[in-house]
């Protein structure tokens, strides 16, 4: 075991492997307010990378509806309830991670999946926290919530599969920080189906080897972005690079959401594997249960998105989330334009920040009719 | 006191002669020479009758992480025969289920030898070897044989025989004939890269694998070996058999000299896979003239 350093939960931790980070890491944003679970995402990965015969159960994205849905079955129950107390204190974590709260004889706090917890991907699929009663649908704020999150690998800094495989067969891409599994070395342990607390990783029973999301590195390879990402009807996706703290650059997407403005926040920080797919949290859910998911920074966060619309460089910078094809490693903000800069700082796409807005009276005098709000 | 210890050791082989149950040698696996085609593939044959039985102990594996928490079967029975030219060895373990196809948290039932490379010299630790003295390992696998049985009775795959009542629509390699063997490919990364465990270890049933130390385990390009294994009434028995001589690569057996085997084996029932396994220390053996 080494002690490494992890910034999202402000502290030094237990890990198989001394610290390494890559040259660049991979970095995601998906702000969770756009997402209407229309599963295009999950079906460009399945139709790009999981149509074969044994990857039939695999969705390496997935999106399930919170708060009663899950994919695999209670995948973060199981983690959370054999975590113990998860306490912060000024933005440090007190409890214990998946490194510290590991029985004796493993590597990382496992949890045994069988194929049957993959057979409900739609579990609790949009059901509301409760019944709304006595009055309660005239009420505001709603006290009724739920929101989806869509989810890939969080292709971590301190991965629990990497660390768990007795074989090293899984590696850390040092050019990108992508997480993948050596298929030609992968014998079948499925350890790493069991540590990855995230329930990321996935057994093809025809192979005989383990799976998982690679990022679509092939594309990432050529500056655009994954297939899940560019697909998003919903917009929601941007992926970008993500720097330590102390090395951000105000000027990148991912930086800049994550650092600057803290407004997008890592998936249960508190796991320790320092995942970096990070979320915009949803605006409507109860504080407990966004600190409990994304750490104790979500009600800053959820304040901050609300007054978006008033900061011209966060609604700029949104605007730029399914704008183009390309990953996005600079932008900037031009007038009432944001531009999206490649690693040259070369511009890639300019879109308007603002809807243009046109105001048509009600009567066309020119035709004398009167103009109805149909169409 | 020893002369009255073989004068009963003697005694007890000989009544157990009797019953007509084989002698046991408690004290290495004595190889059995015989003339007749050496049963590779025949765990039932009558041949075994005339082989010494061993009954070997297993540990868990507690030695490195992941190690087994839980004990599985704790004895593994072995007799070995051998023609001068191979040495094929039958195992017999309690197993109460027969596990064939792995799945998620489900894997397939397994056993294996384990020689170290140079039995005369620096032998090294039975679990997996160590850097610059290496062990061979024949590693038998229920599930490739199942394979094999499958393809032959034309009774489909892996996916068809866990669920039979499932249906797919469409994939998207049935859509074109000429792109087919390319797309399979394409879903299959395991198996385009040649993974051994993807592909299989061929006819013999039995594949050959290097280690040395935990977790330096690969395949050897060269795939000597030959195996069978059959199930019945909560118990497998297994042959395993590798040539006596494999040259630099597979290490040699002298008949005569003797050696050192270790045995591993895996309950799928219980999820066992890699270092979650039930081994042994080296039990001595020694290849009889006749």
């Amino acid at each position: 075991m080494a002690r490494v350093y992890n910034w999202q939960i402000g502290r030094a931790m237990n890990y198989w492997y001394p610290e390494n980070r890559p040259k660049r890491q991979f970095g995601a944003v998906f702000d969770i307010n756009k997402c209407i679970e229309c599963q295009t995402c999950t079906l460009a990965c399945k139709t790009t990378w999981t149509s074969g015969r044994g990857q039939e159960f695999m969705l390496w994205n997935n999106v399930e509806t919170k708060p009663y849905g899950s994919y695999p079955l209670a995948w973060d129950l199981q983690v959370l309830s054999r975590l113990g107390p998860q306490t912060w204190q000024n933005g440090r974590y007190t409890g214990r991670t998946v490194f510290e709260a590991l029985p004796k004889g493993d590597r990382v706090l496992t949890t045994l999946r069988q194929d049957v917890d993959y057979c409900y991907p739609n579990v609790g699929e949009d059901e509301i926290l409760g019944t709304v009663t006595r009055g309660g649908a005239l009420s505001l704020p709603q006290q009724m919530w739920m929101f989806y999150l869509a989810r890939i690998c969080n292709h971590c800094t301190y991965p629990a599969c990497l660390s768990s495989c007795p074989r090293s067969s899984i590696y850390k891409r040092p050019e990108d920080g992508i997480v993948v599994i050596d298929q030609s070395r992968c014998r079948g342990y499925q350890e790493c189906v069991k540590a990855c607390p995230y329930g990321k990783v996935y057994f093809n029973p025809a192979t005989g080897t383990s799976e998982k999301c690679i990022a679509c590195y092939p594309k990432i390879e050529q500056g655009i972005q994954p297939q899940c990402f560019v697909n998003c009807i919903g917009k929601i996706r941007l992926q970008g690079w993500i720097n330590p703290p102390d090395r951000l650059r105000e000027d990148n997407p991912v930086d800049y959401l994550v650092h600057v403005r803290k407004i997008a926040l890592p998936l249960y920080p508190q796991f320790g594997l320092e995942p970096n797919v990070y979320y915009v949290p949803p605006i409507n859910v109860p504080d407990s249960f966004l600190i409990q998911m994304f750490g104790p920074g979500a009600p800053a966060a959820v304040q901050a998105y609300r007054n978006a619309k008033n900061d011209k460089v966060l609604a700029g910078l949104f605007a730029l989330f399914g704008s183009t094809e390309r990953t996005i490693p600079y932008f900037k903000i031009v007038g009432d334009n944001a531009v999206a800069l490649d690693d040259s700082r070369r511009e890639l796409v300019r879109v308007p920040i603002y809807e243009p807005v046109h105001v048509r009276p009600a009567q066309d005098r020119l035709y004398q009719i009167m103009r109805s709000n149909t169409t | 006191m020893i002369r009255k210890v073989a004068v009963l050791a003697l005694l007890l082989g000989a009544l157990a002669g009797c019953r007509g149950e084989s002698a046991q040698d408690l004290e290495q696996i004595p190889a059995k020479r015989v003339a007749a085609p050496l049963p590779f593939d025949d765990p039932a044959s009558g041949l075994w009758q005339q082989a010494v039985e061993h009954p070997v102990k297993l540990l868990k594996q507690d030695l490195t992480e992941p190690m087994l928490k839980e004990p599985g079967v704790e004895l593994v029975k072995v007799r070995a025969l051998h023609d001068g030219e191979w040495v094929v060895f039958r195992l017999e373990w309690e197993d109460a289920t027969q596990d064939l196809i792995p799945s998620t948290g489900h894997s397939s039932d397994a056993a294996a030898l384990q020689f170290p490379l140079a039995p005369d010299g620096d032998v090294p630790h039975a679990a997996m070897g160590e850097k610059g003295r290496g062990v061979r390992i024949w590693y038998w696998k229920a599930v490739w044989q199942d394979d094999a049985a499958r393809a032959q009775a034309g009774r489909g795959d892996r996916i068809a025989s866990l669920y039979p009542n499932a249906a797919v629509d469409h994939y998207p390699f049935e859509a074109s004939p000429s792109a087919r063997a390319e797309m399979e490919k394409r879903y299959a990364p395991a198996q385009a890269a040649g993974n051994p465990t993807a592909v299989g270890p061929g006819a013999g049933g039995v594949q050959v694998l290097v280690a040395e130390g935990f977790g330096t385990t690969r395949a050897l390009p060269a795939q000597a070996g030959r195996g069978h294994g059959q199930w019945g009434a909560g118990k497998w028995r297994t042959t395993i058999a590798r040539p006596l001589r494999g040259g630099a690569e597979l290490g040699d057996i002298e008949p005569g000299k003797r050696s050192y085997v270790a045995f591993a084996i895996w309950d799928g029932a219980q999820a066992h896979t890699g270092s979650r396994k039930m081994r042994s220390e080296w039990v001595p053996l020694v290849l009889r003239e006749q």
